[in-house]
């Protein structure tokens, strides 16, 4: 934004304006500019209802993309009440100090610091930093502050917390969808001597900390403290506004720690992170329990513990620096909800800085998608990427290759320089590193990158294939001795199977979490479900059994051998877990199709698109992917679901087997508290379902007033039957 | 682009003088000749765009084109400039305070005659 001088501005004869334009660098020499609004006037009067004067070059579509000036949701130039932050401060609206009182100057600083706080979490839960944090004249004009340490201290610990929140989320790149949040053109982020803001910061909390001492000291003690001077002039209220502005400087001080710990490589600074993350929210919870002592007046939604409107901020200011986007309404978090915006961040944090660092794939994915379930924030899930990969390592510590090795249970011979050199296994790798930084993002774009990425596991799977078939010969004439490296592709090439259904999976589950199929489409995305938990349990399983038994060979059919295998002891427990899976989902479609084919129920809803335009709506990308491998899987799918009915027992068969493995399988995972509930919920969901379905065969055709419909009261995407008289 | 727009003055103003009562000397016709001409707009909070006339309709609503915005950085005048790009822009009739065209002196004259004949 280049500033043009004085020199530049030129009067003109008869006007009152000044023109910005210097004559010399317009057309010509001789030229003037000459008024003719009057012409236009004319021109106005003369012209036709509809008509325009335009050019040869008009373009109708493109003069409606004009921004209109003064329109306050395009023209982010309006003049408000400042044209300049520079004028802003010589009008006195961000004066240093606050007040010559010292006991208004501290009430108006803590106000600043609330409000700084409201409008950092605005920031993050999605505007612009132009328009929350940099509101802040203050911030804007750091140099100005040095003579108020407090101040200028605590300033410059936010700027640097911004700072060091906007490259980790940059580098993590999870904000695809949020790029507003990282736009930070024109603000001064950076500035010189932000590195001494931790020493400024304790300086002054050491000058607080004797401040409180001193006053909290018995009377015949005092003269001894006598030469400090207090923090403002009111003895009564010293104490109050002491440990205020402590804990909001602690709090500061803790928060810019535990994010300089979470990016320590490897994870090495987790430990450290967990106490700052503690010391954060105890210093969180003294703000909230000092919140009356502040509080002048009753509002509930202000920015501020004592419900003043602070001094120093303006957020029309540098509106003009958020362009290319148009300025947006704003409407900033009240302090109450900042606090607990930083809590659940908080605790969010503490979840990463938790985790085990676990080796094993599995862990991890189980690890990120219950993460997921909490519904983290942007930084929470940007700090959590910025661990998992490292420099193209797992956790910066394990090499990607030996991670694939491990989780394709490959044997113990095998050193992972012989699958380095192999330049599927290379391409694999990055797939999976692109997976691992997918699953930390949100869910609708987390489902979106899933459904691309699926292809390319499935290419991925094809190359190993064509290379194995084209090394070892046929995959069905293997014989016992098979070769080391015949080994390895084998394995590997079941577990990218494996990991393609868990992504498969992974999409139809976030589905549902984004409310995307309405009840009429349930049934064709239970079935579905049903088809990959199959395919998925599949894998899983030959997967161990090769490493249990590499001579023994499973039968062809996959589907039998799981289902009675299921008593078999030898089956691993992930794989009954699925079964239990399989059973419900099955058992929840084949309801929907009985309700459809007997009682006319959850039948397209309209004329607009038909149930096979559907299908291939929401399934289409996994269709590309080749899952199933059905031919036509739409066909497959009217097939499975067309003699659905009430009357035959084996939806009762699907719904009490899900029931009684789900309750089998409890005592297994005794100590495992997120498996606990999640079987739980599948048991509390096949048991509702019978009852409902022993309800309908029996009511249904006598009562016509009866009502089904399905809610997800006990998990999250298994729906429950609910049956009842209109 | 100055040769170009020299030559469309001269041309304007042979036009204009030996108008008269011409059917294509109509304030209409006058202001279409100011198509692609460069314009100055001030508008009511004091802003300044300069860009290329694109368009007008009936109401006196202003599109130009490759518009750059002039906003002085205080209250008081005189005040240093700020400036910025903008690109096609929109100034409705209502916040318009003045307007400007980049011509010669003697084009001036015969928009000043105009305003006579009014």
């Amino acid at each position: 934004m280049a500033a043009g001088g004085t020199n530049d501005t030129e009067r003109i004869s008869g006007g009152e304006s000044i023109l910005p334009v210097n004559p010399t660098t317009s057309s010509a020499d001789q030229s003037v500019w000459a008024d003719v609004s009057p012409l236009l006037e004319l021109a106005c009067r003369d012209l036709h209802d509809g008509e325009l004067i335009h050019g040869e070059n008009f373009n109708l579509f493109a003069a409606m993309s004009a921004l209109e000036i003064m329109d306050p949701k395009m023209d982010s130039g309006m003049v408000s009440t400042y044209y300049s932050v520079d004028e802003a401060i010589e009008l006195g609206a961000a004066p240093v100090p606050l007040s010559f009182d010292r006991t208004i100057d501290i009430q108006y600083v803590i106000d600043i610091m609330d409000h700084l706080l409201a409008c950092e979490a605005t920031w993050h839960k999605g505007h612009s930093l132009a328009q929350t944090v940099f509101s802040c004249i203050y911030i804007l004009r750091p140099d100005r502050t040095s003579s108020h340490a407090l101040l200028h201290s605590y300033c410059l610990v936010v700027r640097g917390t911004c700072n060091a929140v906007v490259s980790a989320v940059s580098d993590a790149r999870t904000n695809e969808e949020e790029d507003l949040f990282t736009m930070t053109y024109g603000l001064p982020l950076k500035g010189e001597g932000d590195e001494k803001c931790l020493s400024l910061l304790q300086a002054v909390d050491e000058t607080l900390s004797r401040q409180l001492r001193a006053c909290k000291a018995p009377l015949s003690k005092r003269k001894a403290l006598e030469d400090i001077e207090p923090l403002q002039s009111n003895p009564d209220l010293e104490e109050g506004f002491c440990r205020a502005v402590l804990c909001r400087l602690r709090f500061r001080k803790h928060f810019y720690h535990v994010l300089t710990c979470m990016r320590k490589p490897q994870g090495r600074g987790l430990e450290l992170a967990r106490k700052h993350i503690a010391a954060c929210l105890s210093e969180l919870d003294s703000m909230l329990q000092l919140e009356t002592f502040l509080r002048s007046q009753t509002a509930e939604n202000e920015t501020t513990a004592s419900g003043r409107q602070p001094i120093g901020f303006d957020s029309t200011l540098n509106s003009r620096l958020s362009a290319p986007t148009p300025p947006r309404a704003l409407k900033l978090l009240s302090w109450r909800k900042a606090v607990e915006y930083f809590q659940k961040l908080l605790r969010d944090l503490n979840i990463i800085c938790s985790y085990t660092l676990d080796p094993a794939l599995d862990m991890l994915l189980h690890f990120v998608v219950g993460f997921q379930k909490m519904h983290p924030d942007l930084i929470a899930r940007a700090y959590l990427q910025l661990l998992l990969v490292q420099d193209g390592k797992l956790y910066g510590r394990d090499p990607i290759i030996a991670v694939i090795g491990k989780a394709a249970l490959l044997p113990d011979v095998v050193k992972t320089n012989d699958l380095q050199n192999n330049e599927i296994i290379a391409q694999l790798g990055q797939l999976l590193i692109n997976l691992l930084k997918v699953i930390c993002t949100n869910a609708a774009w987390q489902r979106r990158k899933l459904g691309k990425i699926l292809q390319d596991w499935q290419v991925v799977r094809m190359q190993l294939e064509m290379a194995f078939q084209t090394e070892f010969g046929d995959v069905s004439s293997t014989s016992s001795d098979e070769s080391v490296g015949m080994k390895i592709c084998n394995h590997i090439l079941i577990w990218v199977e494996e990991q393609t259904y868990w992504i498969a999976l992974r999409f139809l589950t976030l589905g549902f979490e984004l409310e995307l199929y309405s009840p009429c489409d349930y049934c064709m995305v239970y079935w579905y479900m049903y088809v990959v938990l199959i395919q998925l349990a599949e894998k899983t399983h030959s997967k161990t059994m090769r490493r249990n038994d590499n001579g023994r060979r499973k039968g062809k059919k996959k589907k039998e051998a799981i289902k009675d295998g299921a008593k078999d002891n030898q089956i691993p427990p992930g794989v009954i877990f699925l079964q239990s899976r399989i059973d419900l989902t099955e058992g929840i479609a084949m309801m929907l199709a009985a309700l459809r084919n007997e009682y006319n129920l959850f039948q397209s809803p309209g004329p607009f698109n038909s149930e096979h335009e559907r299908f291939l709506q929401h399934f289409e990308l996994l269709q590309k992917a080749g899952i199933p491998v059905y031919a036509d899987a739409y066909i497959a799918f009217k097939e499975a679901v067309s003699h659905a009915r009430f009357s035959t027992l084996s939806i009762h068969q699907c719904f009490k087997n899900a029931q009684r493995i789900a309750k089998e399988l409890r005592t297994m995972y005794s100590n495992d508290l997120d498996k606990l509930t999640e079987l739980r919920g599948i048991e509390q969901v096949a048991e509702h379902n019978v009852v409902a379905l022993n309800l309908i065969s029996r009511l249904g055709t006598l009562d016509p007033s009866l009502k089904v419909y399905f809610e997800f009261s006990h998990h999250p995407y298994f729906a429950t039957a609910v049956v009842k008289r209109s | 682009m100055d040769i170009e727009q020299k030559a469309e003055i001269s041309v304007g103003q042979i036009k204009s003088t030996d108008r008269k009562e011409a059917p294509n000397s109509g304030p209409v016709s006058r202001v279409k000749k100011l198509v692609s001409r460069r314009l100055l707009v001030g508008i009511k909070d004091g802003r300044f765009f300069l860009g290329t006339f694109y368009c007008m309709d009936k109401q006196g609503n202003i599109i130009l084109q490759d518009a750059v915005e002039y906003r002085s950085t205080r209250h008081s005048s005189p005040s240093p400039m700020e400036q910025r790009g903008l690109g096609l822009i929109l100034i409705p009739f209502s916040c318009r305070t003045s307007c400007h065209v980049d011509c010669s002196i003697e084009e001036q004259m015969s928009l000043l005659s105009l305003e006579k004949q009014k």
